[in-house]
């Protein structure tokens, strides 16, 4: 169970991220958060692995709150899937997916590269899983496709056997003709694996083709909670046209790295 | 349409690139030279290499300039190959197994002898027999390169080594507390600060003669470059994969292993083939103050003036910083 109570995350410069989140994802669900670039899904879904950490409010794992002492912890718990897949450039496939494994591995073995055999072959399984194979295992994942790397984080992520899955925009980089394979797979995975997923995501038809839930966010409020059927067209309209409007009026948006695809999206 | 532009053109303003405060600092800059180049006496540079040249053109009387360079390159030349040992200095001289390509000869030379009763100069001729190795000082000299080689190369893996603990300290975003960042910054800028020649010449007090000064003093020299390159690398490498490895709670160490030195090593690579190149010339330097190798040799045939011993000694370290540069330009393109 992941639970956001009354959650207010404000950045130094003042810029209010996060206004009063509260929100509940149950074990095993996958949900949707929905939202335009800048509202604050990042921002949120960090909060999970304490790459950022609210400034009011509480977040909770499992009934244990996330804390600067617990969060080293309890983010074994929690893997990431992310948008720009993250993955380390010039090292294997094998090894990327190996290294989701790091926590569990002591230092002299990671330092000179010897996994054991029980990750070297939950590493192969993983890789068959997302659709890989054998051959891509001494490659550099820098000569892979988009929609290879992504394939690759996704196994990397299901390493540590994570109860939770957070993917920050896990699409967002990729032709919408890969999209929906990877999230096809994402569902799949999280669905064989019993993992809760929180996926952020700015296509709502996506977000309605493969959510159990979808919430949608908007300048850092919670403005939608409910299934796909209740996400109608006029609703989205609202949350996207919305949102454009005050860009103009109000050009910082939360989250910096966001603000150029905005604008490719008005263009 | 058209109007429009026009108008707003008009709007619009393009300064020159230059304005007078540029002038001035230009004119302020080449005043310094002014008086540095009058203090480093750069017009008598160029007086001389101009008579120097036009000596050699056949339009100067004389030239001290070419006097001393045609001095030099006569005593150089040719250069000394062989090795020439008188026998009777030879301890257990053995007649019947002479070493690989050595010859006996008996030189003969001419000798002016003051005669103690007459009190004249007298010509004598006393012949030696003498053990000559045709390639004997060209093999000495390799001996010494390689002795040379070696301490670049130790010197490179000592550098190397203390450059990566330093490095991971002195990376803002790996260093545990501002103490041991500013502490490892210091320590590589005081590395960095202290010249091989100057380092090597206190080393060979505490050491004695030979490599072990050398090396430690390339070592050290080549730590403090290495340091803060590898550092600074490891600053600017890519943050998305770091993070991700620490969001999943990998820990520094690892994530430093597995997130940024894959990123990071064919820099690192290229730097320290650089500083492996570098420590080479300087190996050859440092010899001089006596810290073994291919320099301990010129220097002693430096001052004895046997001018075509170094002029073999100089050809061996061109040849080898050459061949080193093409391997390493190879290696590097193979990488990068």
């Amino acid at each position: 169970m992941l639970k956001f109570n009354n959650v207010t995350k404000r950045f130094p410069d003042g810029t209010e991220a996060i206004r009063n989140i509260s929100l509940q994802v149950p074990r095993g669900q996958f949900c949707v958060v929905l939202g335009p670039s800048g509202a604050g899904k990042s921002t949120l879904l960090r909060m999970l692995n304490g790459l950022s950490s609210p400034t009011e409010g509480e977040v909770m794992l499992d009934d244990e709150q996330i804390t600067g002492k617990s969060v080293s912890r309890l983010r074994r718990k929690v893997a990431t899937v992310h948008q720009q897949f993250n993955l380390t450039p010039r090292m294997s496939v094998a090894l990327n997916v190996l290294s989701g494994a790091l926590p569990q591995v002591s230092h002299w073995r990671a330092g000179i590269g010897l996994f054991p055999a029980a990750l070297r072959e939950k590493a192969c399984r993983l890789l068959d899983e997302v659709g890989l194979t054998p051959e891509h295992l001494p490659r550099r994942v820098s000569e892979l496709s988009g929609g290879q790397q992504q394939r690759v984080g996704i196994a990397r992520a299901f390493m540590m056997d994570p109860a939770v899955l957070l993917a920050d925009e896990p699409v967002a980089s990729l032709d919408p003709r890969i999209s929906r394979g990877i999230l096809q797979l994402l569902h799949r995975q999280s669905r064989n694996h019993g993992t809760t997923v929180l996926c952020s995501l700015h296509q709502p038809e996506l977000a309605r083709e493969f959510g159990d839930r979808i919430v949608a966010v908007s300048q850092g409020r919670l403005v939608f909670d409910g299934t796909p059927a209740q996400l109608t067209d006029s609703v989205c309209e609202d949350l996207y046209h919305g949102t454009l409007n005050r860009h103009h009026e109000e050009p910082k948006a939360a989250v910096p790295v966001s603000v150029p695809s905005l604008e490719m999206a008005i263009a | 349409m058209s109007n429009l532009s026009v108008n707003q053109a008009a709007n619009w303003h393009l300064p020159q690139p230059y304005n007078t405060r540029h002038v001035l600092f230009a004119l302020i800059a080449l005043l310094i030279l002014a008086v540095s180049g009058v203090r480093m006496e750069v017009p008598r540079m160029v007086h001389d290499t101009v008579q120097g040249v036009g000596y050699a053109v056949g339009l100067a009387d004389e030239s001290p300039v070419a006097t001393g360079v045609k001095r030099i390159a006569e005593s150089i030349w040719p250069l000394r190959i062989s090795e020439e040992t008188e026998i009777s200095r030879i301890e257990n001289f053995d007649r019947e197994n002479l070493p690989w390509l050595s010859r006996v000869e008996v030189i003969e030379t001419k000798m002016q002898r003051m005669n103690t009763d007459t009190l004249r100069l007298e010509e004598t001729i006393e012949s030696k027999e003498v053990l000559i190795k045709p390639l004997g000082y060209l093999s000495h000299v390799l001996l010494k390169m390689l002795e040379t080689l070696e301490m670049a190369l130790w010197g490179t893996l000592l550098s190397v080594l203390l450059s990566i603990p330093l490095a991971y300290f002195a990376a803002a975003n790996y260093a545990p507390n501002r103490f041991a960042y500013n502490l490892s910054r210091s320590t590589i800028s005081l590395f960095r600060a202290i010249p091989e020649l100057v380092s090597a010449l206190f080393l060979v007090l505490a050491f004695g003669f030979g490599p072990i000064a050398g090396f430690l003093a390339l070592g050290i020299h080549g730590a403090g470059f290495l340091g803060k390159f590898y550092a600074e690398d490891i600053e600017n490498a890519d943050r998305g994969p770091q993070e991700a490895l620490q969001s999943i709670g990998a820990g520094k160490v690892k994530t430093l292993w597995y997130g940024v030195l894959p990123q990071v090593m064919p820099q690192y690579i290229a730097y320290t083939l650089y500083i492996f190149d570098r420590n080479v010339r300087m190996a050859t330097v440092i010899g001089i103050v006596g810290a073994g190798g291919i320099g301990l040799e010129l220097k002693g045939r430096f001052d004895m003036f046997n001018f075509d011993h170094v002029g073999t000694i100089l050809v061996i370290i061109f040849l080898t910083v050459f061949l080193l540069d093409q391997f390493s330009a190879r290696l590097r393109s193979r990488i990068l």
